[in-house]
């Protein structure tokens, strides 16, 4: 079973009956292996659609989550169950867990401090006082408003007045837990990535800065680093940070960092960093919530890179490929037949840019680039039907299931690219709502461009590096 | 990826029930097991696979049993009816299983498993009936559709399932607007199953509530049971566990009456 990444959370859904005998089976080391790649800081297993648990197969599956946080640091738990199952578990660990508890996959997004779920008001209880220390302060440094409540008798309560509050959190238990991982995730158009902890030498080996070449290349031109959790910058993670503001700045791209105050670095640290163009923030809605200050950090328009290299051999060889990957996807997801029209060499070129949506997905290994897909609005929401399950126009809907089409269609052309013994690793997808936003990121860029229809319209694939 | 034209073409090429098997079930009906016996004797397959089934474990009987007239003895006609379209399954099953990681031999123990365990909950539900005793043999065919139709696109499925939880009877439903159990259903009728078994496997699925109340709670424990033997290591390993979605809340009433039948110890 492998697990599914959504908003930075990796989650394994098992069906049925958990016990010594299947859990097992449900989780082999490859799983766990597939996951350590994610890179993800939370890890859970979902109880929801579980009847039966006993100890025996809980144990096995921490067991195996373990690895993922030793590998990763990430946290571990499980997610999704109700009162009885939540008791059941605390009897099995005698009040005393390793990994943690959410009663929801939103309580869990909420301290994953997920860009979605923030400054809510959340009522919380636990029986243990320590735990709901705990809970209450994870959640302010998550840039919440938590509610703490002292008995359950008080928490059933104020938990009938459903309007005051955002979340209830109940059965809940935060277990002891290290996160040292750089994970990061999509908001909007921003890349944020999570530090935690002592900040030293050691950010050259944890932090990808493949993946983050890539997603400059690929568009992105804001980069958030959250520090809620970080305890210390010392002198080699400045000079880390400060060479990467530099390389940004080629692309006009800004670095910033938010809730890292002086009590975490001294000020001569910080004034290094601000030296070389790094912005500070206190909280990361204070960036996220401000569409004009979004705009100013260059998360809805990009400037154009510098750097305009040529199509290579080996990827201009390997051009059918991408094309395949891509018609087939968009086929496999619309049932709709993919005709060529035309197929040209230098740069992007869309003549219509009234109801088209579009996505790029950067890809790095024995081969770079990046791939840019230009959607009519309606085969964009056809594709995106099968993953959201019904027709709908809500846009930010849209933008999300086409986020996760583009990856499949990343992950398509992975898959196709192995068959050729060519290895690579994609990005994050980057979507835009406007093509205009697009050609400030893409035009004059030399590559390639195919022109297709499907059910007579229009769609565009280019590709470049 | 799949249409509703190829879910056209696949019921297309079904082929009709073989004429022994028609003869036998015919018989069945009527109660003449001896005469039935004798038929279902004349297909050599069919009576090594009913041979092979009664003799597995699940049905626990010590000595091996070997003609066809003492097997229709032992099991009466209800439970002669649920072996004969057991069989009759078969003849849908793949050669080589490409989605899932089955053979031969695991769908076989798949479909003892589920007749056997059926007919203990059947026990305890008081329930004599034929026609809702052999129900249980059709519903692996939502496995057998499932690995027809998505044969062809396995990797396609396999990328869609690591971007979004989606089981394969929902993607089936989202893109040609039928689902598994729909397809079921459609084999039942080609095959002239009566209609309770049709009926039966469609609230099986959790998905479609019956009105009969009797129906209602039968597709409950059908739907428990299928994930009971889902959660064991061999069909896991087989890809089966997510294949459909588990609706816990439709099973939730009989959850511990079944924990009980099953004898499973918390």
């Amino acid at each position: 079973m492998r697990a599914i990444l959504k908003d930075g959370i990796a989650v394994f859904y098992p069906q049925g009956f958990l016990d010594g005998n299947s859990a097992s089976s449900m989780l082999s080391l490859e799983d766990i292996k597939a996951t350590e790649n994610l890179k993800t800081d939370l890890v859970l297993v979902s109880l929801k659609k579980i009847i039966f648990f006993n100890k025996n197969g809980l144990e096995i599956f921490v067991r195996m989550l373990l690895k993922v946080r030793k590998a990763n640091q990430a946290k571990i738990g499980f997610c999704d169950y109700d009162t009885k199952k939540f008791n059941s578990i605390m009897k099995f660990f005698n009040n005393e867990l390793s990994f943690s508890l959410f009663n929801t996959l939103e309580t869990a997004s909420l301290f994953a401090s997920s860009f979605k779920n923030q400054k809510k008001n959340i009522l919380l209880y636990s029986e243990s006082k320590s735990q709901r220390s705990v809970m209450a302060i994870e959640l302010h440094n998550h840039g919440q408003n938590p509610i703490i409540t002292q008995t359950q008798e008080e928490y059933n309560e104020k938990s009938k007045n459903k309007k005051a509050y955002d979340v209830l959190i109940e059965n809940t238990y935060i277990g002891s837990m290290e996160n040292g991982s750089i994970a990061a995730r999509v908001s909007g158009n921003a890349i944020i990535y999570n530090v935690s902890s002592f900040l030293d030498a050691s950010i050259t080996n944890s932090f990808n800065i493949f993946y983050h070449n890539n997603s400059l290349k690929a568009g992105f031109r804001l980069f958030i680093f959250e520090a809620y959790q970080v305890v210390s910058m010392n002198i080699h993670a400045v000079n880390f940070f400060s060479k990467l503001a530099s390389a940004a700045a080629e692309y006009n791209a800004t670095i910033c960092f938010v809730a890292l105050s002086t009590e975490k670095t001294t000020k001569k640290f910080q004034e290094t960093l601000e030296d070389s163009g790094i912005i500070f923030f206190e909280q990361l809605d204070s960036i996220l919530d401000d569409k004009k200050l979004l705009a100013e950090l260059g998360a809805s328009t990009a400037t154009n890179v510098k750097d305009k290299r040529s199509l290579n051999k080996a990827m201009v060889t390997q051009l059918p490929n991408f094309i395949q990957a891509t018609v087939d996807t968009i086929k496999m997801m619309t049932n709709a037949e993919a005709k060529k029209e035309s197929a040209s060499i230098y740069t992007i070129k869309i003549q219509e840019t009234e109801n088209k949506i579009a996505s790029s997905i950067g890809f790095y290994g024995d081969i770079d680039g990046m791939v840019i897909l230009i959607f009519p609005e309606n085969i964009a929401k056809k594709a995106c039907e099968l993953l959201i399950g019904e027709e709908t126009d809500d846009k930010e809907l849209i933008m999300d299931a086409l986020g996760e089409f583009v990856n499949i269609i990343g992950g398509k052309i992975k898959a196709l690219l192995a068959d050729n013994d060519i290895r690579i690793k994609i990005t994050l997808p980057r979507t835009y709502e406007e093509v205009s936003e697009l050609l400030t990121v893409a035009d004059n860029r030399k590559g390639v461009q195919v022109d297709l229809t499907f059910d007579n319209d229009h769609f565009s694939f280019f590709l470049t590096r | 990826m799949i249409t509703k034209d190829d879910i056209k073409n696949y019921i297309k090429k079904i082929p009709p029930a073989p004429k022994v098997l028609k003869q036998t079930l015919a018989l069945l009906t009527e109660g003449e097991l001896m005469q039935a016996s004798k038929v279902a004797e004349s297909d050599l397959t069919l009576k090594s696979y009913l041979k092979d089934l009664v003799n597995k474990p699940i049905y626990g009987f010590k000595n091996e049993v070997s003609e066809v007239s003492q097997i229709f003895g032992i099991l009466g006609v209800s439970g002669s009816q649920q072996a004969v379209y057991n069989y009759m399954l078969t003849l849908l099953s793949p050669d080589d299983w490409v989605v899932f990681n089955l053979n031969e031999k695991n769908f076989y123990e798949l479909q003892a498993r589920l007749s056997a365990r059926y007919n203990k909950i059947l026990k305890h539900l008081n329930i004599i009936d034929k026609d809702i005793q052999s129900a249980i043999s059709l519903l692996p065919a939502s496995i057998i559709v499932a690995e027809a139709l998505f044969r062809e696109n396995k990797q396609d499925i396999e990328l869609i399932r690591s971007a979004k939880m989606i089981d394969y009877n929902t993607v089936l439903k989202r893109l040609a607007k039928v689902d598994l159990f729909d397809i079921c259903s459609q084999i039942a009728k080609k095959w002239e199953m009566p209609n309770k078994i049709s009926q039966i496997i469609q609230t099986s699925s959790g998905l479609k509530i019956s009105k009969d109340k009797e129906i209602n709670n039968i597709g409950k424990w059908i739907h428990l049971l299928l994930f009971y033997e889902l959660s064991q290591p061999i069909f896991i390993e087989a890809g089966l566990n997510d294949f459909i979605d588990f609706q816990v809340d439709f099973v939730e009433d009989i959850y511990e009456d079944f924990l009980k039948v099953m004898k499973v110890e918390n």
